[in-house]
């Protein structure tokens, strides 16, 4: 369990020695960067887009803040549109009702767009277990499914794959003729996916938000899988965190302006859907049932800290993964989980109550890249540091906290702090060279002169040489 | 419609989660200052007189905002003064490409001209995707994803995101605008709004008027079908029409 609470450390070490992996990270990284610096300086000042920020987490905030409220209106006016509103507290529950909803319709096959939640419950096990066929239909959570792998970013789930690797897992699973070019590789998965829609009995979504207004889902995509998943089957079931929430309708402008820029660089996706339910009796076409799944699942350790709340602002737009340094180098399978990133290191040990990514609170540089792209501002790096002591209490060694407390106390009074220097100084002389210690092969020690020089303690204290003189030595 | 039963006992648990961890113990009385929330009828339609007028006044930069924005993200452009120019560069659409299956909504452009007729002279007489009397749900679907073209109009489109707003209903199926892989967008100069702003208010003011009646499905079209979950690599088409044609009939 340690092993798995805490397996950044290794997980990222592997990640950084693959060299196919830090060329694509490299490139889909840049790209994404570029396309959103772009998209927002081209269009606004930059006074104007800090506003738009300030006000969306503005809204965000507010609305965690009266979130049972905003719930209810959700769940009445889902409702009052004809569809069913859940409330699952957990994966487990969510996975209930979920199944429920399908067996009571008889279904055999779902087609799934892109839903966060849905990998969170782990959804795709639960239906196969019960005999019933889960299709991702998102072009990269459709290639991730076919190689049995978990997204590797939260817009671009699949950037880790090659043209080559499509190939060969289409030509695995769909019996198709080896190819080299893209658009081909597309044209097949449409092919196959187009039957999928066609038969499939239920829908399974995700939602960007809710509009509690109007018991409103809006979804944001550009493929169009998002829009046959909600209108060809029989039964649509949306998946949403609880914190998805927005309250009105006029709203839904100001975030449908930060997300796409944020997470693709675009000025809108192809397209936006708004759903209030299943088709109304004169609708031509669309599901007959909908249903709306709030999901808890661990969001409420989060709630409950008034420090760590801000998270649940999220958007998803995945800006603050292109930016981040480590991300940059590992990727996202090294964080574990369904989250990866500057997001993912905060979101993943406070929604597991840190039985995952333990560690990750540490998978930082605290450089702030995160925090000045973020649409609604969450202070990433504050949060992260908020999170290491809880952190390090379930990671570190017993050796590293022993040594920690003491240096706290050595710390806390002037007497110990100079007795301890004198000490230190007496010991680190045959270790130190031109006032640092290098490369030192002693346990512990090691890790921490491996990657730079640990300066040594000074001969002179500093407030020895102020009583020897310094002050006076000042022009 | 029937509105489902009263709140479950799960529901009344999970928000009393929910406020125990905002340190409340009672459901909020008042509901919180959200200034959308909070206008009233009266304010909401002085919003969209003030709107009205903007648009009117800017028709025509709105039009060429909207056909510039769109030829930007992938929409073929085609402005026209008449519906009739507007039937005829259709059927022009059909015939490049020897299109034989073509679906249609029924929407009020729709009975400004003769759209059918240039199309049944180019042999792609349209069938009018409506799951009414005799086209049972199924045969709806294969009929659209049998489709090699989809001709529909729009309620409003978006000058500032190049969207056409369709709002399924009665004569107006979602897959119309989904299932082909060419889609021709029929938008009138008078339903081109200025702001997604623009449109959210006017919606608000629906949703109002209909005492919470919204309507169940409304989508944005804003550009052809597109992914890049292939090494980043832009390709169109992947689920939705790949070609998207917009005529914006009329000039001020
Ligand atoms: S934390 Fe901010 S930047 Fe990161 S995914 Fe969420 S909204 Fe986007």
């Amino acid at each position: 369990m340690a092993a798995k609470a805490a397996a950044f450390k290794r997980s990222s070490a592997v990640a950084v020695r693959n060299p196919k992996l830090q060329q694509t990270l490299h490139h889909v990284v840049r790209h994404f960067t570029e396309a959103r610096d772009a998209a927002v300086a081209s269009e606004f000042p930059p006074e104007t887009w800090e506003q738009m920020r300030e006000r969306a987490s503005s809204i965000k905030l507010q609305t965690l803040l009266n979130l049972d409220f905003y719930l209810d209106m959700v769940d009445r006016n889902v409702r009052r549109n004809g569809g069913h509103v859940h409330f699952a507290a957990d994966a487990a529950e969510a996975n209930r009702i979920v199944l429920d909803i399908a067996k009571r319709n008889a279904v055999k096959r779902v087609i799934k767009s892109k839903s966060m939640v849905s990998e969170e419950m782990r959804l795709n096990p639960t239906l196969e277990a019960e005999g019933i066929v889960p299709v991702e239909t998102d072009l990269g959570e459709y290639i991730i499914q076919l190689a049995k792998e978990t997204p590797f970013h939260i817009i671009a789930p699949a950037m880790h794959k090659t043209r080559q690797d499509v190939s060969r897992l289409f030509q695995d699973w769909l019996r198709s003729a080896p190819t080299d070019d893209i658009k081909t590789l597309c044209a097949i998965a449409r092919n196959a996916l187009r039957q999928q829609f066609a038969t499939a009995d239920m829908g399974v979504s995700g939602a960007n938000f809710v509009v509690a207004e109007t018991g409103t889902v809006v979804l944001v995509t550009n493929e169009g899988n998002g829009r046959m998943t909600t209108s060809v089957p029989r039964v649509h079931v949306a998946l949403a965190g609880m914190e998805r929430v927005i309250p009105a309708i006029e709203d839904v402008a100001l975030f449908l302006r930060l997300l796409p820029r944020s997470a693709t660089g675009q000025r809108i996706t192809s397209y936006n859907s708004f759903i209030s339910g299943p088709r109304r009796a004169s609708d031509e076409d669309g599901p007959e049932e909908f249903h709306l799944v709030l999901v808890d699942n661990g969001r409420l350790n989060l709630l409950k800290d008034e420090r760590l709340r801000e998270a649940l602002k999220c958007i998803r737009c995945g800006a603050c993964l292109n930016v981040c340094p480590v991300y940059q180098k590992t990727g996202g399978h090294a964080y574990g989980w369904v989250y990866p990133g500057p997001i993912g290191a905060i979101v993943t040990p406070a929604m597991n109550g840190f039985a995952r990514g333990a560690d990750l609170p540490f998978a930082s540089t605290l450089c702030g890249a995160c925090k000045d792209v973020c649409p609604v501002k969450i202070d990433i790096p504050k949060l992260l540091l908020d999170l290491r002591p809880e952190a390090a209490r379930r990671t570190g060694t017993w050796a590293e906290r022993l040594l920690m407390r003491r240096w706290v106390d050595m710390m806390r009074a002037r007497e110990s702090l100079e007795r301890s220097s004198r000490l230190a100084r007496l010991m680190q002389r045959p270790l130190s060279r031109e006032g640092v210690i290098r490369r030192s092969r002693l346990p512990l020690l090691a890790a921490w002169t491996q990657a730079r020089d640990f300066p040594a303690v000074a001969e002179k204290s500093f407030a020895r040489r102020w009583r020897d003189g310094l002050s006076r030595a000042e022009p | 419609m029937t509105t489902q039963p009263e709140a479950s006992p799960a529901k009344e648990a999970f928000l009393q989660r929910i406020r125990q961890a905002l340190g409340r113990a009672e459901p909020a009385t008042s509901p919180p200052d959200h200034p959308p929330l909070k206008t009233n009828l009266v304010r909401q339609e002085e919003k969209l007189r003030t709107i009205r007028a903007k648009v009117e006044a800017r028709r025509e930069r709105n039009a060429e905002r909207l056909a510039e924005n769109a030829t930007k993200v992938g929409w073929h452009v085609h402005r026209v003064e008449t519906h009739d120019e507007a039937a005829a560069a259709v059927a022009a659409i059909a015939a490049g490409l020897h299109a034989r299956n073509v679906v249609r909504t029924a929407e009020d452009c729709f009975r400004q001209a003769d759209y059918d007729g240039p199309l049944r002279r180019a042999r792609a007489a349209p069938i009018i995707l409506a799951s009414g009397r005799n086209r049972s749900r199924d045969s709806l679907k294969a009929t659209a994803f049998d489709a090699d073209l989809g001709v529909t109009g729009v309620s409003w489109a978006i000058a500032e995101t190049a969207s056409c707003v369709i709002v399924p209903r009665r004569g107006v199926a979602r897959l119309a605008s989904l299932a082909p892989p060419v889609y021709v967008a029929i938008v009138g100069i008078e339903q081109i709004l200025e702001t997604l702003d623009d449109y959210f208010a006017t919606v608000r003011l629906e949703h109002m008027k209909g005492r919470g009646h919204v309507a169940a499905y409304a989508n944005f079209i804003s550009g052809p079908s597109r992914t890049a979950d292939i090494e980043q690599t832009l390709t169109v088409g992947v689920h939705g029409p790949g070609v998207v044609h917009m005529l914006i009939v009329g000039r001020e």
